[in-house]
């Protein structure tokens, strides 16, 4: 039985999903109304996925609990403060909605404003991953430093008014080779995607399924 | 009956499918002699290394959803996690799993369950402690997962899957601690900035030939061959295309508009 509900069904259950989706995107049957079949799979899934947000939300009332708990050092102050803005936000979305002058005072005071600021941070990240690729060590990197330099001149502003035959050279270096090796790129993963839709489809690819232990092989 | 503009990827996708087919079919009878990923190779080494050290081993897959288009990337990266997780099993090392996206909890819950079923060490598995959903916002996540790192210390770190700005935040905070790093994207963008801070590095299909690769199954195996004729197609369509354009012949920019 094990195996039915672990491995079958699931596959059975992606086959005739995946198919009708594939379908809905290349062919119009008269009749059949197939994008409102897909239109119907997507809001399922939208359901599901907002069924599992409340999955995912009691593993964070544990988790930050047992720190809680447990007194974890260092991290339970921060556990008891995590609960508390869950709930702030829970009670004050639930009584006002979310599109609330007050959730949205409190999400543009909290939430914004640390993740733009997360999101500054980027660029010191960037500046530190490249001061250390940019090392001519070999004749690839080598060849990355000199581009890099180029693309970095072209972006200063005073660089590129200075020397203005750098924007010509940006522009040959972002629109041929870099654009090619891009779309050589894209073509070898959509194959992947393909191939692994493929796998996936007819029940080869199980990996995210997980492995069938022997009691189960034998169900 | 076709919709207008799909007819030829129609014809492409069902040509690929037959293709895969027929390779994985042959495969049974001829296996097929993969190229190395060094990435996938490494996975002993990253386990083995957190083993000696005593740190857990972190995994990721990145944002986006199962219901989106880079549904994909997080499946293959699912298939990378079942092996890890098993790995880390076996050699008694804790794995973290941080997650973006509450509808793969309970997918890597069997999962990692499983795993750990299998390799004889159930009693192991914490998974309230080891699957930990952390936010569905990027940056909340990012935060998240880079105070994973400044706090566990993992001794390894994979990503695999759809990342986005959030990777040169993670590749550097793993950097700055120590841990050998894996990464996998079929994000165009995001290759970069891995490839100059990671160990390893998954280039695009690499992350999509992972689950083949690592289970040795030469029926899988043989689905990464009929892939590679797939792009053998795209560069004889490719060539024909660029030298009938320069001729003023429009024959196949016409038949991929069909």
């Amino acid at each position: 039985m094990s195996m039915i509900f672990r491995r079958t069904i699931p596959i059975v259950i992606v086959f005739v999903t995946s198919l009708l989706l594939l379908l809905a995107f290349f062919v119009t049957i008269p009749g059949i109304d197939l994008k409102a079949t897909e239109t119907m799979l997507l809001n399922w899934g939208v359901i599901l996925s907002a069924f599992c947000l409340g999955f995912g939300a009691v593993n964070l009332f544990i988790f930050q609990g047992r720190h809680i708990l447990r007194r974890t050092k260092g991290q339970w102050p921060f556990s008891i403060w995590m609960l508390i803005v869950i709930v702030v936000f829970t009670v004050v979305g639930v009584l006002t909605g979310s599109s609330s002058t007050e959730y949205t005072w409190l999400y543009n005071s909290s939430y914004f404003a640390l993740s733009a600021t997360v999101y500054s941070s980027l660029g010191f990240y960037m500046t530190s991953g490249i001061y250390r690729a940019l090392r001519a060590k070999n004749i690839e990197s080598g060849l990355l430093l000199i581009v890099g330099i180029i693309a970095l001149a072209r972006n200063a502003p005073a660089v590129a008014a200075a020397f203005p035959p750098i924007i010509p050279w940006e522009a040959w270096i972002s629109a041929v080779p870099t654009t090619s090796a891009q779309r050589g790129i894209m073509i070898g993963a959509s194959l992947g995607a393909i191939a692994l839709g493929i796998r996936t489809m007819i029940g080869r690819e199980t990996g995210f399924l997980g492995k069938l232990t022997e009691a189960e092989k034998g169900g | 009956m076709f919709v207008t503009g799909r007819i030829f990827a129609a014809g492409m996708l069902v040509a690929i499918w037959i293709i895969v087919l027929a390779a994985m079919e042959l495969a049974k009878k001829n296996l097929p002699i993969f190229r190395k990923l060094a990435g996938l190779d490494a996975i002993p080494e990253m386990v083995g290394r957190a083993a000696e050290t005593g740190k857990p081993v972190h995994f990721t897959t990145g944002l986006g959803e199962l219901n989106t288009n880079v549904a994909s990337q997080l499946v293959a990266g699912l298939s990378v996690l079942a092996y890890v997780s098993e790995m880390c099993a076996n050699l008694g090392v804790k794995i973290i799993y941080s997650v973006y996206q509450s509808q793969v909890m309970p997918i890597a819950t069997e999962l990692m369950k499983s795993a750990y079923t299998s390799a004889g060490r159930l009693e192991d598995f914490d998974p309230e402690d080891q699957i930990r959903f952390l936010s569905d916002s990027q940056f909340a996540y990012a935060s998240a997962v880079q105070g994973i790192a400044e706090r566990e210390h993992p001794a390894a770190n994979i990503m695999i899957g759809p990342f986005y700005a959030e990777s040169m935040l993670f590749a550097e905070t793993f950097y700055r601690i120590g841990s050998i790093q894996l990464a996998g994207t079929a994000r165009g963008y995001q290759i970069p900035f891995f490839a100059v801070v990671c160990d390893y590095l998954l280039i695009a299909e690499e992350i999509y030939a992972a689950g083949a690769y690592l289970s040795k199954d030469p029926v899988l195996a043989g689905s990464i061959r009929g892939q590679d004729i797939g792009k053998f197609i795209a560069m004889i369509l490719m060539i024909v295309g660029l030298i009938l354009t320069a001729l003023g012949n429009p024959a196949i920019t016409n038949l991929l508009k069909m």
